[in-house]
């Protein structure tokens, strides 16, 4: 280690292992442990025609859970690489980008639960008589829950990344790969971990959904916490289904604390501003493995002389000679990207032409215009619950962004609650309907808002946070005070934030229909009327014509809204609420 | 001649032109036909305002922009993407925030081949060349900006180029700190020792040029183009206050000023027809505020004995190419009068002074209404009631091909915002004719 002057903020690395070495040795060991042991249960045989059998005794728990929680990560695994591959190309190929952009912006209003009729089928034969057909679909799911919003962070940051920046790396002659691990991963690292962890919080909501499915008249389920609540409801055992949420709940903020919180304080490095963050994120676990020798002893005698034998091996040349031939390069990409282009082009052409195959002659115009009746009902539904949730969430919002005491603890609280999956608890909420006597019409709006409010309420605290104190004391200097305070400074001040919320409250909605307009409990199945219970209805029948035409309908309607209506309020708010 | 004292160019630009598209989708052209040379231990500087295209021009004999037209050589070769034996130091320093200094500065020989050791010794030893000895561990936002723009310098420095380009290098930085700078890189380069032989730099700081420089090119703007060459040969270390140096400022300054601020011949009055140099013939505005040209008038009329252009770039404390725009904008609208290096308040410029606001704003509109420029929109708005915004850029455009349309329409819209004469609705994107509101009538 080198001298490093005393009046200088530099954490000085311990050069010994200590106690929190070996905690961190045998975190690691347990880790690689729990993914072979719970990967084991991915292969074992299945067979369509047996009901997988749900161990519902408490003690099972952990089991379930490590099941739920390793689909998780290898579907956020996936997301990642995706999301980091067509965000990359995207930024630095325009013909590339005139393709995924649309495609993203299409796909990330196709509601996935739709699907998931399609791709079990699909997997299952992709894997016949094995589990790991069905672990794929749900792993799938959630992998197109999480993903396309990922994609679109990292491109954005991509593009975002200071020009100067960009032109050093160009001045020194950093070959694509090294301009990527030294500039564009580390500037994106803030924006891509601050994403992940809420499109991770937000696949909760698929994989508890995708664990027990019925598609084409056979249930199927998959081990794991999801499962073991929708089994619990069914045998009306309470304890076991109270003992699942907890579970779930401690599955949540484990992932938050020992996993996203450290890795956001850590991220706070890779800000791009120069000047040192007011509030910087902090996290008990980064501090303590800040302590740890093991990273720097691996990366000093693993990973430097590993580079440096690679480096020797791949480029023997020197590097003045290493030249950039940019029209070289150009044609390359220009082939690579014609190559991928047309094979996308392809694929999308042939699934329309299978997918208008399918419709030609089952559908009648009185069809479609029922189905679109039923989105509009939806689309109701979806208003009622934004409209709804706004008038509760902000003033509450608004309170508790004022007070950062308050706002400090619940602002995470509000993340977990929109992480949790309430679709598992939503047969208990359908019990409750039953004895009432509240039809499912009026009830949906309150299943759906039970999972989307949450987006309202922490964007409108992030946003009351936001406010500069200096336009607080000048409204209080002014006298400002009631509907003035809230008409001059409060509102158009967290509008912005409102806008981002109640755009992902009113998204997942649309995917949270599907679930909460059609429910079951015990033998009672309340449904109501909109295209939400129709797509999970002709899921369940596998009546493949009517599953294209509603998912259509209703994709229609998402994108319609995200044109029409969200991204005009986004650039009213981007134009006449900035606050800088 | 003998043979050592054969230039050998080591970046040129050959009849390099460059336009961009600006955010309107407006052609701008940028560069017209710039012919310059970076000889072999040389230390050049290109001098111009902002905007007069002078980065560009770092960045075409760089490669790190690609010229319209003409090639960019290097070592006689032409170049194909970006120079590998130039390296550059940014204005805003462009430091990677999560790399310590040390890691920084490697970057620099990221893309060279040499062994870990190697690589860390050359680091080291630029660190030690530029004074951050005791900041190998530190990153960057623990560090004064002086200390960043040394890392800077350090990873540019430290693969040993052959080329140093400096972009504003110190213009971020306060006096004292950017003084400091700029000795200890003069002695860097002066000593020949390490590697440091071509420092190619572009500065808006005229004292700072003729500090450095031993070859002073002023670039002129709209279209960006070449102007006055100068050697300069002071020796080193220069004396800012020496009366050669001042002579050498001087000389820029009244290049730059002749160019912005020509003495125009007397125009013949053509019967009925006032006497104005906006009239006859189409000119583009300074992009300044009505707030600044009023300060100007005020600081004028206030000291009677400030004349002197340099002077009064002092007394409002702006660098000298505002402080040009500035003087230019009251020109035009007839206010000021610039005889030589003077600046003097017209019989106009006199009334205008002594007016209350009601009588200001009718002199300033009547001026206004008098700019050929502003004939574009006015003869619009005499025919509809409101005019789209996009289509009163278009005809800029089309009329001052060199400018930037969006600021001029922005600049014009501020003006004629004051003189009551427009003003735009940001909303619907249209231009009309605000009322007259009681205090004007």
């Amino acid at each position: 280690m080198k001298s490093t002057s005393p009046q200088l903020s530099v954490p000085t690395e311990q050069r010994v292992f200590g106690w929190i070495d070996a905690a961190v040795m045998l975190a690691l060991f347990s880790l690689l442990w729990s993914t072979l042991h719970f990967g084991k249960g991915m292969l074992v045989h299945f067979d369509d025609t047996v009901v997988l059998q749900i161990d519902s005794s408490p003690s099972q728990i952990p089991y379930y859970a490590g099941r739920t929680l390793l689909r998780m990560w290898i579907a956020f695994s996936f997301s990642l690489f995706f999301a980091i591959l067509t965000g990359y190309l995207a930024a630095k190929s325009k013909t590339a980008r005139t393709f995924i952009l649309p495609a993203l912006d299409v796909l990330q209003s196709v509601p996935v639960l739709g699907f998931l009729s399609a791709t079990v089928t699909g997997f299952m034969a992709l894997f016949p008589g094995s589990l790991m057909g069905v672990e794929c679909a749900a792993i799938f799911a959630i992998f197109t829950g999480q993903v396309w919003n990922m994609a679109f962070g990292f491109y954005h940051s991509m593009v975002t990344i200071p020009t100067d920046m960009q032109e050093a790396a160009s001045t020194y002659g950093l070959s694509p790969w090294q301009r990527f691990k030294t500039v564009e991963l580390p500037a994106s690292a803030h924006s891509l971990i601050w994403n992940s962890m809420m499109s991770f919080g937000g696949g909760w909501f698929f994989v508890a959904q995708s664990e027990a499915i019925s598609v084409m008249n056979k249930d199927i389920k998959l081990p794991g916490l999801g499962s073991y609540m929708a089994a619990a409801i069914e045998k009306g055992d309470n304890t076991a289904a109270l003992w699942a949420v907890v579970a779930m709940v401690v599955l949540i903020m484990a992932s938050d604390q020992l996993v996203w919180r450290p890795l956001l304080a850590w991220a706070d490095k890779f800000k791009i501003e120069l000047t040192e963050s007011a509030t910087p994120a902090t996290s008990w676990v980064y501090n303590l493995l800040r302590g740890a020798y093991v990273f720097t002893w691996f990366d000093e005698k693993v990973v430097q002389p590993l580079t440096d034998a690679l480096s020797k091996v791949s480029l023997p040349v020197p590097a003045k000679a290493t030249v950039l031939r940019k029209s070289h390069q150009r044609l390359i990409w220009r082939v690579l990207g014609l190559v991928v282009g047309l094979w996308v082009a392809f694929e999308v052409l042939s699934g329309l032409l299978a997918a208008l195959q399918v419709l030609h002659g089952t559908l009648s115009l009185d069809l479609v215009l029922h189905v679109i009746w039923l989105g509009f009902l939806t689309l109701l539904r979806v208003a009622a619950m934004t409209v709804l949730a706004t008038l509760i969430w902000t003033p509450i919002g608004v309170w508790i962004g004022f007070q950062p005491s308050v706002a400090r603890f619940a602002q995470p609280l509000a993340q977990i609650g929109a992480s949790f999956p309430v679709n598992m608890t939503f047969p208990i909420v359908v019990g409750f309907f039953v004895m009432a006597h509240i039809s499912m019409n009026w009830g949906s709006i309150l299943l759906i808002a039970m999972g989307t409010q949450w987006y309202i309420l922490f964007n409108v605290i992030a946003g009351a946070m936001a406010i500069p104190n200096d336009l607080k004391e000048a409204s209080r200097v002014y006298g400002l005070r009631d509907w003035n305070l809230w008409k001059t400074m409060i509102l158009p001040a967290i509008f912005p934030f409102w806008v981002t919320g109640a755009c992902t409250a009113a998204g997942g909605a649309w995917n949270a229909s599907i679930v909460a307009e059609l429910a079951t409990w015990g033998d009672t199945t309340l449904k109501a009327d909109g295209l939400g219970a129709y797509i999970a209805d002709v899921t369940k029948t596998g009546d493949t014509p009517m599953i294209i035409l509603s998912i259509a309908v209703m994709s229609l309607f998402v994108v319609l809204m995200n044109k029409f209506l969200w991204r005009k309020l986004y650039a009213f708010a981007e134009l006449r609420f900035r606050l800088d | 001649m003998k043979p050592q004292e054969i230039a050998h160019p080591v970046a040129e630009l050959n009849a390099v032109s460059k336009s961009f598209k600006t955010a309107g989708g407006h052609e701008l052209k940028v560069l017209e036909n710039i012919d310059l040379v970076v000889n072999q231990g040389e230390l050049l500087a290109v001098l111009g305002q902002s905007g007069s295209g002078k980065s560009t021009i770092l960045r075409c004999l760089t490669g790190l922009i690609e010229p319209s037209s003409g090639r960019a050589m290097a070592d006689g070769k032409a170049l194909d993407g970006v120079n590998p034996n130039a390296s550059v130091v940014f204005q805003t320093f462009a430091l990677y925030p999560w790399l310590t200094v040390e890691q920084n500065v490697a970057v620099g020989l990221m893309a060279h081949k040499v062994s870990r050791a190697d690589r860390d010794a050359a680091v080291d030893k630029a660190i030690e060349l530029i004074g951050l000895g005791n900041y190998h561990a530190a990153y960057p936002r623990e560090l004064s900006g002086g200390m960043r723009q040394r890392v800077g310098i350090a990873r540019a420095l430290v693969s040993q180029p052959k080329l140093l380009c400096l972009d504003e290098a110190f213009s971020a930085l306060d006096v004292l700190t950017a003084e400091n700078l700029r000795q200890e890189l003069i002695s860097l380069w002066r000593s020949k020792e390490n590697g440091l032989s071509s420092i190619f730099m572009v500065t808006h700081n005229i004292t700072e040029a003729v500090e450095m420089a031993n070859r002073i090119v002023v670039v002129f703007p709209r279209p960006g183009r070449l102007g006055l060459v100068l050697d300069n040969p002071l020796p080193y270390p220069r004396d800012t206050n020496s009366p050669e140096f001042q002579r050498l400022v001087s000389i820029i300054h009244e290049s730059i000023t002749t160019m912005t601020l020509p003495d125009l011949p007397a125009e013949v009055p053509v019967a009925g027809q006032p006497i104005s140099r906006g009239r006859s013939r189409m000119e583009s505005i300074p992009f300044v505020p009505v707030g600044q040209i009023l300060g100007l008038m005020s600081i004028l009329n206030d000291s009677p004995d400030l004349s002197n252009i340099y002077d009064i770039s002092d007394e409002i404390g702006k660098e000298f190419g505002d402080t040009i725009s500035i003087v230019k904008a009251a020109e035009i609208l007839e206010l000021v009068d610039t005889p030589k290096q003077d600046v003097r308040l017209t019989e106009l410029g006199k009334k205008f002074v002594a007016s209350d606001r009601v009588g200001r704003r009718t002199i300033f509109s009547e001026q206004v209404f008098k700019l050929r420029l502003f004939h574009i929109i006015i003869a619009l708005l005499h025919e509809n009631e409101e005019v789209e915004a996009d289509r009163v850029i278009k005809d800029i455009a089309s009329a001052l091909p060199y400018d930037n349309p969006e600021r001029v329409f922005q600049t014009m819209i501020a003006w004629g915002r004051y003189a009551g004469l427009m003003d735009i609705n940001n909303k619907t994107r249209m231009v009309f004719v605000p009322e007259e509101d009681e205090e004007a009538a």
